[in-house]
């Protein structure tokens, strides 16, 4: 043991701190892909450290690390290391780092012995890298290693000194004009001799001959010189392989004081912060037998362990992607919109009920916006007359009888953006007036339930599907569960959006009041006085399918999303309400959101261009979002969805409808008297 | 004319690094000769950063200066990174800032978008405002960099040498 007025002395050496570049993993990721593949032999890199006095004791590594020369920076000492990038993490955590290290070692010693470090001064420094890049994640492990012997143990004979305590201002000027031109080869390791009025800096080879154990020079006006990255009291870690090689070549050496210049050099190149080490060998502390090989870095939290690199935010295109679609809503509030609730659209699930024109469109969209759960709902197959109109579908798709379209949609979206949730359910959805065969029930009741299960887990329902009466039982289902439906149908050249209200009780509004509740707006069946039945029935072939104009599709899936999107920015969501008048007047800001009033319906007329803005309540006989629909679905379910299933008027009785019907041809009649006629226009 | 050309800025870049290696600030020229507007200047240092907690950080932080094509004027960009190559999100950077500046404007003058010259992530000075701005001083001032640059130092540390001459 030592005993404790020497440990006093002995030197401390400053460490390195690796630092490395992100360019450094964009070079090794380059190279284990393209290049070294499952090859885990070890490869020669660079690293480097300045000696500036302004920096820090950083050791650098970039992406020219792997260049088969190193470049050359003002200031910089460039190092050869050695870099193991491991398969596997089991064989990064499980190699024996000490014996790792003493094999680097072996190496140096026999550098040191075999002399030829004198030629070659720079040799002596060596790093090493032992790493696991996880390419999948861009995580990166590594850990550093500086090898240098653990002896001999050498002290500071009293603390370090200026440079100008032994060299006046002309010699410091000579020894920086002299390192100036010395080869960069030799920079890191020289001497500096010093006469009576000059100094010169000389090579290593210079002054040791390789040949003798003996050296041949005044050791009083000779100074061992070292590129010094430390900026404080203590030399930096060079000096420690640096002392080991001389004490090495010349044993004699441990009887005298050994003068050391650290070379520090400030940023216009004057070398006048530069310290003199004067070291001596204590006696006795030094166990040559058991030289072993010290080095590892120390990670962040002080241990002996591997540090990690987590470059997926800059690396990984998955989430370079999904961080810039986030950028441009960022964009929007930062610049447009203040208010805007980013977070609102990413966790807001949406389920979109067909996956045709209308579904393509609206998904890419709520994309566009930011929602990142997208679930979509169709029973067919992609066909070649869709993809030109479908955007979602390609040419591949229609192929071999064509994907299924749900899925199909849910695997292309996220070839769009990867990190977004969405999945296809292939089901058709049981219609009103459609009679249910016996061999379908089974896969009826099937498909309801999953629809079901469906609306229950989403917080948006999308209808836009073909039909009307296709939407009814989406309509019922979102009602009971209280879920924000936006609805979008076309005509030709026509197009309905709208959203429906929750509430299954309707209140009486005021007629003098300018807006309707959201909660008490009508769905798309409470304008209606008849039961969806088979609307495909007595259909030509071209009235079967929807026809439309194509521009149809697009502005009324955009809207669609553009209604939801200012519904959930709104603070009543689902219950904002809806003017009746919506002008460029000012408007109370009570009744609108963020992004402005909300209306409750849109529809447009592609032939003349034009748009109306109807807001209708809830209607109380309505035959899918009345109270007595609801009631009764939630007392028979299945069994009365079955009935109406099997029935085309049995919605009609129920709701009261039939005995409307009555009553409204009655009324008709009556309008068409000429006396009526007369009294409207006067009135 | 408010805005310069790709000619003028390469001029002005060279201009600008005889001045930066007067100073021995470390600035670097980048010429492209294939694609003019593939030249730039670059400049990379050390960032000492003192947490609340006076417990400090190192960050390297490289700074590049190129020309926008589409303002005509000279667009800043830059990168912050850590020992291990993470760079720091704008969130962090903000939280550097010398100049206590809302987070909003912070937001609405840099962005992270991938570099028109350098093909990965950076953050990027919107240079909506830098036209405005640089036409005001384009007539009187001796370098339109070191005017541009002046105009960034409070929103980012960077440590420019008075001898510039502001």
């Amino acid at each position: 043991m030592l005993k404790s007025e020497e440990k006093k002395d002995i030197i401390q050496y400053v460490p390195f701190m690796s630092f490395v570049h992100p360019s450094f993993w964009h070079s090794l990721t380059e190279m284990k892909l393209n290049v070294d593949k499952l090859n885990e032999s070890t490869k020669q890199v660079f690293g480097r450290y300045s000696y500036r006095d302004d920096t820090v004791s950083v050791f650098e590594v970039d992406g020219t690390s792997f260049n088969t020369n190193p470049e050359i920076e003002l200031h910089y000492i460039n190092v050869t290391g050695t870099l193991m990038n491991k398969n596997t993490i089991e064989d990064f955590k499980n190699i024996d780092k000490a014996s790792l290290i003493n094999s680097v070692g072996e190496i140096m010693r026999a550098n040191i012995q075999t002399k030829s470090w004198i030629d070659n001064p720079n040799n002596l420094l060596n790093f090493f890298i032992l790493s696991f890049a996880d390419l999948k994640k861009f995580h990166y492990y590594y850990w550093f290693a500086f090898p240098a012997p653990s002896q001999p143990i050498v002290c500071l004979k009293e603390k370090c000194q200026n440079i100008s305590t032994y060299f006046n201002e002309k010699q410091i000027k000579d020894i920086s004009k002299s390192f100036q031109v010395l080869e960069t080869t030799q920079k890191c390791f020289f001497a500096i001799i010093k006469n009576n009025d000059t100094a010169e800096v000389v090579k290593l080879s210079k002054i040791l001959d390789k040949n003798s154990k003996e050296l041949k020079i005044n050791l009083t006006n000779t100074f061992f010189a070292f590129a010094d990255h430390s900026n404080g009291p203590n030399p930096g870690w060079p000096l420690r392989i640096f002392l080991a090689a001389l004490l090495d070549f010349c044993p004699n050496l441990s009887k005298t004081t050994i003068q050391i210049i650290g070379i520090r050099c400030s940023k216009n190149g004057s070398l006048t912060s530069s310290q003199i080490y004067n070291i001596t060998v204590p006696e006795g502390v030094q166990t040559p037998e058991n030289i072993g090989w010290v080095g590892w870095e120390r990670n962040d939290r002080g241990n002996f362990g591997p540090k990690l690199a987590n470059m997926s935010a800059s690396m990984d295109p998955v989430k370079l992607a999904d961080t810039s679609s986030d950028l441009n809503i960022k964009l929007m509030k930062w610049r447009l919109v203040p208010d805007l609730n980013v977070d609102v659209m990413k966790n807001t699930k949406c389920l979109l009920l067909g996956s045709g024109t209308l579904g393509c469109h609206v998904a890419r969209d709520l994309l566009a916006w930011g929602f990142r759960h997208i679930t979509f709902v169709d029973n067919g197959k992609v066909s070649y007359s869709n993809p030109t109109r479908q955007v979602l579908y390609t040419f591949q798709d229609c192929l071999n009888g064509g994907k299924r379209k749900a899925e199909a949609a849910a695997d292309n979206i996220k070839l769009i953006l990867p990190t977004v949730q969405s999945q296809g359910l292939n089901l058709h959805i049981p219609m009103p007036g459609h009679p249910i065969g016996e061999s379908l029930k089974q896969e009826t009741i099937t498909n309801v339930k999953l629809l079901t299960e469906a609306i229950e887990s989403h917080d948006v329902i999308f209808l836009l599907l073909d039909t009307r009466e296709a939407r009814w039982l989406p309509t019922l289902i979102s009602a009971h569960y209280g879920k924000i439906v936006i609805n979008a149908a076309l005509g030709f050249d026509s197009y309905l959006v709208m959203r429906h209200g929750i509430s299954s009780v309707p209140k009486e509004t005021s007629m003098n009041s300018s807006y309707v509740s959201g909660d008490q707006l009508g769905c798309y069946f409470c304008n209606d006085v008849t039961a969806p039945g088979n609307s495909a029935k007595d259909r030509t072939l071209d009235q079967q399918c929807t026809v439309s104009r194509p521009g149809a599709a697009a502005v009324a899936a955009a809207l669609a999303v553009e209604l939801l999107v200012a519904l959930l920015q709104h603070r009543l969501r689902v219950k904002a309400p809806a003017l009746y008048n919506i002008t460029d007047e000012d408007i109370d800001s009570e009744l609108q959101g963020v992004l402005g009033p909300i209306p409750h319906s849109i529809r447009g007329f592609l032939h003349s261009y034009q748009t109306v803005l109807p807001t209708c309540t809830k209607f109380k006989q309505c035959i899918a979002c009345s109270q007595v629909v609801i009631n009764k679905y939630r007392e028979e379910g299945i069994e009365f969805l079955m009935k109406v299933f099997n029935s085309g008027t049995y919605l009609e009785e129920i709701t009261g409808l039939t005995e409307l019907q009555l009553t409204a041809e009655m009324t008709e009649i009556l309008t068409f008297s000429d006396e009526d006629q007369e009294n409207t226009d006067d009135a | 004319m408010s805005s310069i050309t790709p000619e003028e800025f390469v001029h002005t870049a060279k201009k600008f690094i005889e001045l930066s290696d007067k100073f021995f600030d470390s600035w670097s020229f980048h010429q492209n000769d294939n694609d003019i507007l593939k030249t730039y200047v670059k400049k990379e240092e050390f960032v000492n950063h003192r947490d609340e907690g006076e417990k400090v950080f190192l960050y390297r932080a490289e700074y590049i200066i190129f020309y926008n094509l589409s303002y005509g004027v000279p667009s800043f960009s830059f990168n912050i990174w850590n020992s291990s190559g993470t760079l720091l999100t704008l969130e962090e950077v903000r939280q550097m800032s010398l100049m206590k500046i809302s987070k909003e404007d912070f937001y609405s003058v840099i962005t992270q978008q991938e570099h028109p010259v350098m093909h990965r992530p950076y953050f990027i000075i919107h240079p909506c405002n830098t036209e405005k701005i640089l036409l005001y001083f384009k007539h009187t001032t001796k370098n339109l960099i070191v005017t541009f640059l002046g105009l960034i130092t409070p929103l980012i540390q960077l440590n420019l040498p008075l001898e510039y001459g502001l």
